[in-house]
């Protein structure tokens, strides 16, 4: 998407940069108490594509009625012929509780054309909430050089390697960005968070004491995920968790007891999910989700197990969900960072 | 013969805190108002969470006769009317298929010797691994032949590679002998760590965040001591009478039915020391602790630091309601105290001649459950002098419901006189963090099954709070001649509010 130079202006009202803080705090007073402002946390969205304010602010608004936060949606334009920097307010309200209150957050919408994109670690520092973690989701890829005053102050950095056209150097970027903030910034990728409920259901039907059983008797993983990168993602976690290395041909793992692995990963249309099968040596373990279900079927393939499909939560996997997942989960995602160490050399 | 690995390595680090184990949950009075309120509705949400693995089977044991289809039918009901989360018919489906109707009578030997052998068929079919969680939710006068019958047909065993757990329902006990005798008769069964006697208070998320807020935060327990502290309220008000618990009520009153668990749970959470570690015995020591340094309250002198009464008819919300006398199935001449308000001293260091007010009552103008600590106020040298009074700080954590903390400060009013009123910082959870709470219930099952007993009562906790609420009840039984009245919506007897006003304090307005 080619972006333009028109304003976004569903993003709120327009106003000054520098009187950002003196509006908000005018539409507070004229509100008065039937609403209250709220937040948990900064959370800052880079976008370059136009067309995606809208739909970020959309988003914002489904996000603040279940996690108050301050959203500032930072959209660039950096092929903008004149260098300027655009402010929008706005506010999102949701009754809470049993409706007497109005909770609100805030929206604060950047525009940085041209040059104006180098503003970019100070737009965003001038209007934190202060005492508050910054959580960052940077929509797209990342870009060398990386701006260390930026990258430096991120709490939770929040990236979709769905979308990486080259996911390779995508994550190296990423550990790079992580090494500029001495390990302290959080990473958190929402195509690892959209596998929460699979690798739930996974993990319910190896529940199944025939299935358990069956942990060390795996000889081959096959899995149709919606894109390539999150069956690698979903193959690490596997691999970390079950103890399997992958060989240096990176065709198969072996497993602690040395037997031989091999996976298979297609890509395929629909949820993030849509089947596992694990090929036993004396039986299939097989998990599926139907297109719009909202569960997972797993099929126990063992001898003397009669009724052996199980219905098991899918996981809800709308955007503002995945968002809403991932920030309410306090702490880090020392399995993304295991799951990845085991499947590094597969990218 | 394939080998089990015991644990399962994909369920490792997938969320925060541990899953449970595979199980069979046997509910005895599986008919009652608590399976179907609280319990299959806690244990549905637990699954549509993802937070229960497949394989748990939940078995209802009760007298009358039913198969499995009426149960599940029954319990949809009630589930669909109780459930925190909307009921998924497909989801429904798969989880009723793991309910089960176990027919019994409590004091017949037969009905165990087939449950046993139903448990085991379950366990094959469904792929769990002999792991067994029984539920007494049955009346108290029950509790005893269950778990001898338990014990008897080997129930309580457990079995190479798995456990046998029992969670006990209130009131654990109606005296210290009483409680004694069922710890007993428990232990007999189940070792302590395989206990679990539940009080849903501690599972409710403020209760919980009690501990968090006090040591997760500097700035508070700094200050949590006697020489800052001028007085500590805990009330727990209700606007409802009986209800249908009268036939219970009427022979156990507040102080039994709320002071000598929730309450004095919540008391021990606000005063204890901080605990060496978050396991269970860790915390509960400290718990324990605070209950032995309760100055006990005997004689003469429960007619000074304790008020007791009992609701004449009133108004609550706009409707009039009648006298505890005129409910129905209460004597005309019931005794019963449905307000108790009591004047507590927690004999230690950081405690000294800090006062707790504890008050507790049914019909009160409005149902809520709080801890206020009340801070001594500022020296008056600066701005509380020529008669300027300011309200000491005050902070308050409410249980339930508007879940939250305020924190009440002075402040400067705007304007050229000096003026000050007090301001309040409030956190609501339901402000801050948008999704709905779970259930106490859902927290305690799910810590049952993987045997957390960290917020569930132990053994000396029980018996502790007994001894101390046994003293007051004792000069209680010799006359009733100290019971007040108070008019139902009111806030309780005046001389509830002269026992208070003794210490320079005054009740909390709610």
């Amino acid at each position: 998407m080619n972006a333009t130079e028109q304003a976004p202006i569903e993003a709120g009202f327009p106003v000054e940069i520098g009187r950002i803080d003196k509006e908000l705090g005018k539409l507070w007073e004229e509100v008065g108490d039937t609403k209250t402002r709220a937040s948990l946390v900064n959370l800052a969205i880079f976008t370059e594509k136009a067309d995606s304010v809208a739909a970020n602010t959309d988003l914002i608004s489904k996000i603040a009625s279940q996690y108050a936060c301050r959203a500032l949606l930072i959209f660039a334009n950096p092929a903008a012929s004149q260098s300027e920097a655009k402010a929008w307010i706005n506010a999102h309200c949701h009754l809470a509780g049993k409706g007497e209150r109005q909770i609100c957050s805030e929206q604060i919408t950047f525009q940085l054309d041209g040059e104006m994109i180098s503003a970019l670690p100070n737009i965003v520092f001038s209007h934190l909430d202060s005492d508050l973690p910054l959580y960052f989701w940077w929509q797209g890829e990342f870009r060398e050089p990386l701006d260390k005053k930026l990258w430096g102050w991120v709490d939770r950095l929040i990236y979709d390697s769905a979308e990486w056209k080259t996911p390779a150097e995508q994550f190296q970027l990423v550990r790079k960005i992580r090494t500029l903030t001495e390990v302290r910034t959080i990473l958190c990728d929402l195509n690892w968070t959209r596998l929460v409920g699979s690798r739930f259901a996974i993990a319910q039907m190896f529940d199944h004491s025939c299935a358990l059983a069956r942990v060390g008797k795996i000889q081959k993983v096959s899995i149709s995920c919606a894109n390539y990168t999150a069956g690698l993602l979903l193959l690490g976690w596997l691999a970390s968790q079950l103890g399997w290395k992958l060989q240096p041909t990176g065709d198969c793992f072996l497993s602690g007891e040395g037997k031989r692995i091999d996976f298979e990963i297609q890509t395929t249309v629909g949820p993030v999910l849509t089947r596992c099968v694990f090929d036993c040596e004396d039986a299939t373990l097989e998990i599926w989700r139907e297109a719009n279900s909202e569960y997972f079927q797993a099929r126990i393939g063992c001898e003397g197990i009669s009724d052996g499909v199980m219905l098991v939560p899918a996981g809800r996997s709308e955007l503002a969900d995945i968002l809403v997942t991932e920030l309410s989960r306090g702490g880090n995602h020392p399995l993304y960072r295991k799951g990845l160490a085991a499947i590094d050399a597969l990218f | 013969m394939l080998e089990i690995t015991e644990v399962n390595p994909l369920r490792e680090g997938l969320t925060s805190r541990t899953m449970p184990d595979p199980c069979a949950v046997v509910i005895f009075g599986a008919t009652g108002d608590l399976t179907h309120r609280k319990l299959v509705p806690a244990l549905y949400n637990l699954a549509a969470d993802g937070a229960l693995p497949p394989a748990v089977s939940v078995v209802g044991f009760a007298r009358r006769d039913k198969t499995d289809e009426v149960f599940r039918k029954e319990l949809e009901e009630a589930a669909r009317k109780f459930s925190r989360q909307k009921i998924s018919d497909d989801l429904w489906a798969v989880f009723a298929s793991s309910i089960f109707y176990h027919r019994g009578e409590f004091d017949s030997l037969e009905g165990y010797q087939s449950l046993a052998k139903r448990l085991d068929e379950l366990d094959a079919q469904r792929g769990a691994r002999g792991n067994r969680l029984y539920y007494l939710s049955a009346g108290p006068d029950q509790f005893p032949i269950i778990l001898e019958n338990l014990r008897k047909r080997g129930l309580n065993k457990e079995r190479q590679g798995s456990w046998a757990r029992v969670i006990v329902e209130k009131p654990f006990g109606t005296d210290l002998p009483g409680a004694q005798k069922l710890n007993a008769m428990v232990q007999e069964a189940f070792s302590e760590k395989d206990t679990f006697r539940i009080d849903h208070y501690l599972g409710k998320e403020t209760a919980q965040n009690i501990m968090v807020m006090r040591f997760a935060n500097a700035i508070f327990e700094q200050l949590w001591n006697a020489r800052y502290i001028d007085h500590v309220q805990i009330t727990a008000s209700e606007g409802l009478g009986v209800e249908g618990r009268a036939g219970y009520y009427d022979k156990s009153g507040a102080i039994r039915d709320m002071v000598q668990n929730h309450l004095l749970q919540l008391l021990c959470l606000t005063a204890m020391e901080p605990p060496a570690g978050l396991d269970a015995n860790a915390v509960r020591d400290e718990k324990v602790k605070v209950l032995k340094t309760l100055r006990p309250i005997h004689g003469e002198d429960v007619h000074q630091h304790v008020v007791r009464a009992q609701y004449g008819a009133g108004t609550v919300n706009g409707k009039r309601v009648p006298a505890y006398r005129d409910e129905q199935n209460i004597g005309m001449g019931s005794t019963t105290e449905t307000y108790v308000a009591l004047h507590i001293n927690v004999d230690n260091w950081r405690w000294a001649g800090v006062p707790f007010f504890v008050r507790v009552g049914k019909r009160l103008p409005k149902a809520s459950t709080e801890i206020a600590i009340q801070f001594k106020a500022a020296p008056a040298v600066l701005f509380n002098v020529d008669g300027q009074t300011i309200d000491p700080n005050a902070l308050v954590i409410r249980i339930q419901p508007d879940e939250g903390v305020a924190l009440r400060m002075s402040s400067k009013m705007p304007g050229s006189s000096l003026r000050i009123e007090p301001v309040k910082m409030d956190f609501h959870y339901g402000t801050s963090f948008g999704k709905a709470t779970p259930e106490a219930y859902e927290r305690l099952l799910l810590d049952a099954m993987s045997g957390d007993a960290t917020l569930f009562a132990r053994r000396d906790e029980v018996e502790e709070a007994w001894k101390f609420v046994d003293a007051i009840r004792a000069e209680w039984e010799k006359s009733a001649d100290d019971l007040a009245l108070y008019a139902a919506g009111s806030w309780g007897p005046t001389e509830a509010d002269e026992l208070i006003k003794r210490f320079g304090a005054t009740w909390r307005r709610l």
